[in-house]
């Protein structure tokens, strides 16, 4: 155990040592911390604006004046999506996807605005996140660190002589991926940063340990391979050209073969696409702005049996509410199907993309820490799901208004002259039915869950490297 | 004579270097399978646009039984309108991964339309697909400082350094020539892909040789480039970290904090601001008197405004007025986005003469019409003909034409972009 302790540290004094080592990190953490600062102010101005608009719709919605309550199923309402606290540190599909969505009767319309249309047209790397810094640039300084921890003992002939004073490969190895380890602690530091900011959001701290876990494991993994190819390899040359060939392979060619292949392989069904097979079905729901429509025949048998009254004239409620309640309730369900179909394909591309971690860990820890965070698709879809929800809902609530409060005469006869116009209308009380509405990022137990198989992957690649490690440490030869 | 047997010997000793052929083969795949994978997607999106032109034309026929009068024709009938990817488009997707390229639009007022995303999986944008642009802009130029950082340390670990420089007539050309034979090589291995592809495709002859000469010139750069850096005097893992560094910071940290930069210096309306502000104008005009929307409207189309209202209930007329009115109201907001966005790939094109690898991708993207510029052009299509059914409708509604069905088959028809 003394050994390998001597071994680290003699490891830590050669980095101290070397300008390279201190270089590379020094610029490794001036970077990550710039952007980890950056990217929390920017998120933290970006939350506020967001909440702002937010409650200035809600506020707009519910000063509306006394109308006629479909018109404001129309007049409808706008969603923003608050970033999750740790959008900070990944922002994930934020940046790529619509901030606000309009919300009206009878349709569902496609989130819009997204940052990444009206930003600055720079390359994708341009998007730089402290969480791209890790899984980029992170595993280079591990690289350049770790390269020589092997094969420059080797090339020194010091190799021989310390094996000879009876120190085992393994401990020779124990002994460098502790040094190696307890760096990558180092450069973890700056997402302590990110953290702090992310707690002062809102994020729970076992969010936090977990997601600087998973970094950690992924770093550590980088760190078994650079060690194996040191072992392997004989010249430090050769070890260094084949880690960083590795590194641009790994984390940036495979992710994106992988999305080459998912888009190739499976094509989701875009929204126009889906309106368009969806209107024949949509059809025979009726037109639930004319009552007289056959298709609410039924309905109508229905309700005059209900209230137990021969025309609809004499109905205690109106009855053009009643058939608006019914189409709309008719035509969400259809437009979820529809919408949950979409979802499901955009999932399963999605799917597809990340069982390329299997191949990669830095697809397996991009999904991972996107999935912590809260700025994933799921998010993006559970975003799209609950603004439906709100959708339906104060539609509903003003459909009720329609039947309950505002009689059927006055409703027929609105388009007779102005006086008739101003009576179809009810009391502006009646918008109440908005609920206020505050995009919050799921429970951890959801997120994690939907990290499960990311974290098969990472820890599946740390027991790979790590096994094989071991292996070659019993092969070190003199 | 000498000089040729030079370099023909370099040919040799640099066609038995292994691990120059590793790279050559990776590089040949690589750029097959992303110009392959372009021509999928080109004919995936081809696909598409043909699917829904065939849905679009079915459900217009469906819908001619239910309209009833213009007005009606003009609410109920949407039109859809696109843009094809080009014919170099398979070499770089660019911003059609995000900018929406096809709309369904219709007479209502078109602020609230255009501005709908119909983009699909917001990961495949996120992650980014492996485009020939990409390959050739962001990896291509770490496979060369891979094969090049070591050219003189290699030499010099492997003891034929002095030799090499003893029997070298002039030793600078000598390095010269040895990068230039790998690069060349690389260069090669990378274009032919493209070429082939571009064969495949149909593309422009200009716009091919246009893209060869950006990628020959961007391989020279960053030849030159490592030429340069490992003349040093430095162990190879220093002008190694050197060159990944040269790359680090022009692909990525100054490509992104100029993209803060520029986005803070040029603001751009909010988007939702643009939407609000056009509903508010809609729904407020059933609040007010006709007239007031009806002057405002005729104040922008004079042409008009002989017109006498028949009836003092619902009409169509008043209807598309409002919704024009809609339009007129956030004209300056609107523009202010569109010109903001602009301002932004104005200064993004400056900056792009910095970072090397940035402004290849910015050409191809150029080249393959995927750029902003593109996408506006676009969006300034789908305005026009917005304003031809606009055209189109007015008379009829303004001079009370009778309803004519079979007029229908004389609306304008879109026309995509060549």
């Amino acid at each position: 155990m003394k050994q390998i302790w001597l071994i680290t540290l003699s490891e830590w004094g050669y980095w101290l040592r070397s300008h390279l080592a201190l270089g590379s990190v020094l610029i490794f953490l001036l970077l990550s911390i710039v952007t980890s600062v950056l990217s929390a102010s920017r998120m933290d101005a970006e939350r506020h604006l967001r909440t702002h608009q937010q409650t200035e719709a809600e506020e707009t919605f519910l000063a509306q004046p006394d109308r006629h309550p479909h018109r404001m199923v129309h007049y409808g309402h706008y969603l923003f999506r608050t970033p999750a606290p740790l959008a900070l540190f990944d922002p994930g599909l934020d940046t790529v996807t619509g901030q606000s969505i309009f919300l009206e009767g009878h349709r569902q319309n496609t989130v819009m605005f997204s940052e990444s249309a009206s930003s600055a047209n720079l390359g994708g790397f341009s998007w730089l996140s402290p969480a791209m810094v890790y899984q980029l640039f992170a595993p280079l300084v591990i690289i350049l660190l770790g390269y020589g921890s092997i094969s420059r003992e080797r090339e020194a002939a010091v190799l021989t002589p310390l094996l000879a004073l009876g120190i085992t490969g393994h401990t020779l190895i124990a002994g460098k991926a502790l040094a190696l380890l307890s760096f990558t602690l180092i450069l973890l530091f700056p997402l302590i940063v990110s953290s702090t900011f992310a707690l002062q959001a809102g994020e729970s701290i076992t969010t936090l340990v977990s997601i600087f876990s998973f970094y950690f494991v992924y770093l550590s993994i980088w760190v078994g391979l650079i060690l194996v190819l040191s072992t392997l390899l004989q010249k430090r040359s050769v070890v260094l050209a084949t880690s960083t060939g590795l590194w641009f392979i790994l984390s940036l060619v495979l992710p994106s073969i992988a999305v080459n292949i998912a888009t190739g392989n499976e094509l989701a069904t875009g929204k126009i696409q889906t309106d368009l097979a969806m209107l024949s079905d949509i059809r025979k729901l009726g037109n639930s702005h004319n009552a007289n429509d056959p298709v609410f025949q039924e309905l109508r048998v229905n309700t005059l049996k209900q209230y137990n009254v021969e025309r609809i004239e004499d109905l205690p409620v109106n009855y053009r509410g009643i058939v608006a309640i019914e189409g709309e309730k008719k035509l969400t369900e259809l437009l979820n199907r529809y919408m949950d179909e979409r979802m499901l394909s955009e999932k399963r591309q999605d799917n597809f993309i990340s069982s390329f971690g299997w191949f990669t860990p830095s697809l397996a820890i991009s999904f991972a820490s996107r999935a912590i965070a809260g700025t994933d698709l799921e998010n993006y879809h559970r975003f799209q799901k609950e603004a439906e929800a709100v959708r339906f809902n104060f539609v509903q609530g003003l459909n009720h208004a329609h039947a309950e409060k505002l009689s059927y005469q006055a409703d027929i006869n609105r388009n007779k002259d102005d006086a008739a116009f101003k009576r179809a209308r009810v009391d502006a009380s009646n918008w109440q039915v908005l609920q206020s509405f505050n995009f919050q990022t799921a429970p951890l137990s959801h997120r994690i869950n939907n990290a499960s198989s990311q974290i098969g992957m990472l820890l599946l690649w740390l027991f790979a490297a790590f096994g094989l490690l071991l292996w070659c440490g019993g092969k070190i030869k003199p | 004579m000498s000089t040729f047997n030079s370099v023909i010997n370099e040919v040799k000793f640099t066609s038995r270097d292994r691990a120059l052929w590793f790279w050559i083969a990776l590089v040949f795949c690589l750029s097959t399978l992303s110009v392959g994978f372009g021509l999928v997607q080109v004919d995936r999106q081809n696909q598409t646009i043909q699917h829904l032109l065939e849905a679009d034309e079915q459900e217009r026929l469906s819908l001619s039984k239910k309209v009833k009068s213009w007005g009606s024709a003009a609410y109920y009938n949407f039109h859809l309108t696109y843009e094809p990817p080009s014919d170099f488009a398979y070499a770089s997707m660019g911003l059609r991964e995000s900018q929406p390229w096809k709309h369904r639009i219709r007479m209502l007022a078109l602020e609230g339309q255009i501005y709908e995303r119909d983009v699909g999986n917001p990961s495949v944008a996120l992650i980014g697909r492996l485009d020939f642009a990409f390959f050739a802009a962001f990896i291509f130029p770490l496979v060369l400082i891979m094969l090049l950082y070591d050219l003189k340390t290699g030499e010099k670990t492997a003891g034929r350094y002095a030799l090499l420089e003893a029997t070298a007539e002039n030793s600078a050309t000598f390095w010269l020539l040895r990068a230039g034979l790998r690069s060349a090589s690389l260069y090669m291995s990378l274009i032919l892909p493209l070429i082939i592809a571009g064969l495949i495709a149909g593309t422009e002859l200009n716009k091919l040789l246009l893209a060869c000469l950006w990628v020959l010139g961007y391989t020279i750069f960053w030849t030159f480039l490592c030429h340069r850096i490992s003349a040093w005097r430095k162990p190879g893992s220093v002008i190694l970290m050197t060159l990944i560094m040269i790359w680090v910071s022009t692909a990525v940290i100054f490509p992104a904090s100029a993209r803060l930069a520029i986005d803070r210096s040029s603001p751009i309306p909010s988007g939702a601001d643009i939407l609000m502000l056009q509903r508010e104008t809609v729904n407020d005009a059933w609040d007010l008197p006709r007239d007031v929307t009806m002057d405002a409207f005729f104040s922008k189309h004079p042409q008009w405004s002989d017109y006498e209202p028949v009836s003092s209930s619902f009409e169509w007329q008043w209807y598309y007025a409002f919704q024009q009115v809609g339009d007129q109201r956030t004209e300056q907001l609107s523009s202010a986005y569109l010109n903001g966005r602009l301002q932004r790939e104005k200064s993004a094109t400056w900056v792009s003469l910095l970072a090397p690898p940035i402004l290849l991708e910015r050409s191809l993207q150029s080249l393959a019409n995927t750029d902003l510029v593109s996408s506006v052009n676009y969006e300034k299509r789908v305005r026009t003909y917005h304003k031809e059914l606009r055209d189109f409708y007015y008379p009829k509604f303004f001079r009370n034409e009778p309803f004519d069905k079979s007029e229908l088959s004389n609306l304008p028809q879109f026309v995509p972009g060549k």
